[in-house]
């Protein structure tokens, strides 16, 4: 008896911090998140707990629909963005050296080391009716008034594959690098075309880093409230604007965590995709 | 086929430039508008150094520096204790309930963070809690111990279990063999699930913000709110800062590495 | 990858240098965690405030009433000692018994607010605010771009003003205006009149640049937009920086806050806040706040000492009647859901 205590003794200290820790501050918040989404809102903007189906019922409007609609094309628009973007430039670099390798790297990853709102701000800088954009289209007389950039869906868009775009050249570079190059010299050898080679080989072989890319830029643009914030002024309303306003505005909990609930299950259903295609789920968390 | 190669080899190099101009014009635009005399970032009319003095003397923005270390520091230590440990647990053990544990450790990686912000602030305030450094630290702890564990545990799978074995039939406690054998093996996947955390906790802004309370602003809040209140060139002094401290850090520690890799 | 991590630690070690470095030894005698609106202080009258009663001051801020009220609702009791909500909040805020009630013979300089200022209707014996700035939202347009002016709210709905405007991110402001353009109260609950304003309202939809409350007039002195439904200071910073910039009271009338300095229940350092209202009332420092924040400063000893820049400019010191018709926004109570709908279905359309 004493021997079998013993022996559990390292299990119980390894595993016990984490389990406990987990379940306090992820399981127990996101299942009160849920049960939120049952209770009632008093007219001052408390919760007061009784239940009711208020809130989803609430969520079957038109407007909601919208809300969700563009904050998934956003998404999808911004994710298609950063693949293209992405994956020529990772093939690009994995040609390179060693050390061109490393600087071209380090290049891509130094400007997200500042601070990401700093250079949301410049973008500001740059897309504004007298900005730096503007003026120079100006000079150059390409135009002859400004060009209304700013404040608009694609002002986000270009937010949001800014500021997600190093999530999808991580992993689509790693899976570049991994690539058994003499497997395409010897397609090539057996005369297979460039592109044949590429459609058959190369991009089966590095799509995981693809689709953990497309994970990884997809989830977070439909909570990133800060670009459309600053990007969209006020005009483009996400499903992350509309959770935030209310917790903060509207004050109106129950709702917020009805919204919340939906947009948990489309991450999970997009996850599950992910997995049922063969992705890794550590693939997520290590490159971040 | 040669020329349609070297076509092919323009195009990348230009397709990659076009990369960088994109990532870095708008850091060049901060930069180059925080010299500017002009309160407003429209016409450059002067040369000056104003704003970098007035962003010395502010002391709210040291204050908001001071809070992002301490949090970054210390839920960076607590992740990388929770999680070193749980990651050696994980990949010895097989115990009821781990397919649970390994659910819960991806939960925080794959939601979008504002739902564990807002998850985080519901418990936090039904819980009367007070929002603060504690608050912040405990949010940001949790965030980071999956990235702990899943370096750790990536580290570990490339070792050979019966080290471990080995040392304990030599005799050594099993406490011994955790830090003179096992440890110094997964050092470097400790180490750098320990940056990792640091990274995060140190530029995040959605988390912090649901989680924050009046006397523990962050580096990221604070830009948040000087970049909503518009104009003012100081958030372009600061973010300048910033940039040539990273820059200056990287060139000397990256010139040592180049010149190792060109060894090899 | 390994390797570059490592560059992060050495970033994060100097950053934990610096901090420390900077670090002020000086310990202070008490704190005072202070919220208020975004742009609406100088830094220099919280510095002079610390230098002077080696109080320290936690500042954060917000960008309207319902969210400051959101995340005093939020957090444990007594997170904020200081808070500025305007008159429609002090009233609900009251009444819900989540205001301390102000020891008055603390704030000795309460004698310096004019008094037409005192004793509305939100708090009828001044026992638990202390008006701080009046602020109206008024209309503003660069005359280099619409050289014939404008003088209604009516007209801003004008097609042809298509992605030309800027106004407040505040949706009992913006629903004024359709209210006020219609010739009904800005607090109609009126199922019928409600459903015109929204009319009303989404017409001006298309006319919207931008939503901004933190700082509107950023949007009109970069050009990003020829008109303007903004504060009254933002207005006169607007023309200070553009004096091609006018202000205009609109023929209707126009919404109208009272912003005024309030305690929440249960604040932990309600003495220190008392000595700060009492510090910001002094002539001195009021003129601080408005050669910044040129609102309409309701501090009638300060009027004299008030720079120029504030008594000529016509954004913040109104001409005589300007705010004659002014409405005043009330607490919706139960009805506030009504104008959270309209407000979703208008932003998303």
């Amino acid at each position: 008896m004493k021997g079998r205590l013993n022996k559990k003794v390292p299990l119980y200290t390894t595993i016990f911090p984490v389990t406990f820790w987990l379940i306090l501050l992820v399981a127990i918040p996101l299942i009160y998140v849920l049960v939120l989404s049952f209770l009632t809102r008093l007219p001052n903007g408390r919760v007061d707990f009784v239940f009711t189906m208020a809130n989803y019922k609430k969520l079957i409007n038109p407007d909601y629909f919208h809300i969700y609609g563009i904050s998934l094309f956003v998404s999808a628009v911004t994710t298609a963005i950063c693949i293209v973007l992405s994956y020529p430039f990772a093939w690009f670099i994995a040609q390179g050296s060693e050390r061109k390798k490393t600087l071209m790297m380090l290049l891509v990853i130094i400007p997200f080391w500042t601070n990401s709102l700093i250079r949301l701000y410049g973008w500001k800088t740059i897309l504004g009716n007298e900005g730096v954009l503007n003026k120079v289209l100006l000079t150059l007389h390409l135009i002859n008034e400004p060009i209304q950039m700013l404040y608009s869906l694609p002002a986000v868009i270009l937010g949001m594959v800014y500021t997600l775009l190093p999530f999808m050249i991580l992993p689509i570079y790693a899976s570049v690098e991994k690539l058994d190059k003499t497997l395409l010299e010897a397609a090539n050898d057996l005369g297979a075309k460039s592109i044949q080679s590429f459609l058959q080989i190369s991009l089966p072989l590095t799509s995981p880093g693809i689709f953990a890319g497309s994970i990884m830029v997809f989830i977070p643009t439909l909570g990133y409230f800060f670009v459309s914030d600053l990007l969209g002024g006020g005009n483009t309303m996400m499903v992350g604007n509309l959770i935030k306003n209310q917790f903060y505005t509207a004050q109106n909990w129950p709702l917020g965590a009805a919204l919340s609930i939906v947009l948990i299950i489309m991450t999970l259903l997009l996850v599950r995709i992910y997995t049922l295609m063969g992705g890794k789920l550590d693939d997520l968390g290590v490159a971040k | 086929m040669k020329i349609n190669k070297k076509i092919g080899n323009v195009a990348s190099i230009i397709h990659a430039s076009i990369i960088f101009i994109f990532l870095y014009l708008p850091i060049i635009v901060v930069v180059a508008f925080s010299f500017n005399k002009s309160k407003i970032n429209i016409v450059f009319t002067g040369f000056t150094f104003e704003w970098y003095g007035k962003i010395l003397k502010n002391t709210r923005l040291i204050d908001a520096l001071e809070n992002t270390v301490i949090v970054a520091i210390v839920s960076t230590l607590l992740a990388v204790i929770i999680g070193t440990l749980a990651a050696v647990g994980m990949n010895k053990y097989r115990f009821k309930g781990k397919k649970v544990v390994d659910a819960l450790l991806y939960i925080p990686v794959v939601i979008p963070e504002i739902i564990f912000g807002i998850a985080l602030l519901a418990l936090f305030s039904t819980a009367k809690l007070k929002l603060g450094l504690g608050s912040l630290i405990v949010a940001h702890t949790t965030f980071c111990i999956p990235f702990v564990v899943f370096t750790v545990r990536a580290r570990l799978v490339g070792i050979d279990p019966h080290i471990e074995e080995a040392a304990m039939d030599l005799g050594a406690k099993r406490i011994r063999t955790f830090f003179e054998v096992l440890l110094p093996s997964i050092m470097p996947g400790v180490v750098s699930g320990a940056l990792l955390s640091m990274t995060i906790s140190m530029d995040d802004v959605i988390i912090s913000f649901f989680t924050t309370g009046p006397q523990s602003t962050t580096l990221p809040i604070q830009i948040y709110s000087m970049v909503k209140s518009g104009i003012s060139p100081d958030v372009n002094a600061l973010s300048t800062i910033i940039l040539i401290v990273t820059i200056v850090v990287v060139i000397l520690s990256q010139s040592r590495m180049l010149r190792n890799i060109k060894k090899k | 990858m390994i390797k570059m991590k490592k560059i992060l630690m050495i970033v994060a070690l100097s950053m934990v240098l610096i901090s420390t470095g900077c670090n002020k030894s000086k310990e202070s005698a008490g704190e005072l965690n202070f919220f208020n609106w975004t742009e609406y202080l100088p830094q220099s009258v919280l510095d002079a405030f610390e230098e002077e009663y080696n109080i320290k001051v936690n500042y954060s801020m917000y960008s309207s009433n319902e969210e400051m009220l959101a995340k005093i609702n939020s957090g444990e009791k007594g997170m904020y000692d200081l808070i500025v909500p305007s008159d429609y909040m002090v009233d609900t805020m009251r009444r819900a018994g989540e205001l301390e009630k102000l020891d008055m013979s603390k704030i000795t300089n309460f004698g310096n607010i004019d008094p037409q200022f005192t004793k509305m209707y939100f708090d009828p014996n001044n026992e638990y605010s202390v008006p701080f700035m009046i602020s109206d939202a008024l209309l503003c347009y660069n005359s280099e771009k619409i050289p014939g002016g404008i003088t209604t709210f009516g007209e801003i709905f004008d097609p042809k003003y298509k992605n030309q405007i800027v106004v407040l991110d505040d949706q009992r402001m913006v629903m004024a205006v359709a209210a006020i353009t219609l010739g009904m109260s800005v607090n109609e609950t009126d199922p019928v009149k409600l459903e015109a304003i929204k009319n009303k309202l989404f017409s001006l939809k298309d006319n919207i640049k931008v939503f901004d409350s933190d700082s509107p007039k950023s949007q009109m002195i970069s050009g990003e937009t020829t008109i303007g439904y903004v504060w009254c200071a933002e207005a006169a910073l607007a023309m200070q920086e553009n004096p091609k910039i006018l202000p205009v009271y609109p023929k209707e009338g126009l919404p109208l806050l009272f912003d005024n300095f309030a305690i929440p229940a249960g604040a932990k350092n309600k003495e220190n806040a008392m000595l700060f209202i009492n510090f910001v009332l002094r002539p001195e420092i009021s003129k601080m706040v408005s050669e910044e924040y040129p609102y309409v400063n309701p501090n009638k000893a300060a009027y004299p000492v008030l720079p120029d820049s504030y008594k000529n400019n016509p954004a913040s010191n109104p001409p005589a009647g300007a705010l004659e018709n002014g409405q005043l926004l009330r607490n919706l109570e139960e009805n506030a859901q009504l104008y959270d709908d309209i407000w979703t279905e208008f932003k998303n359309r």
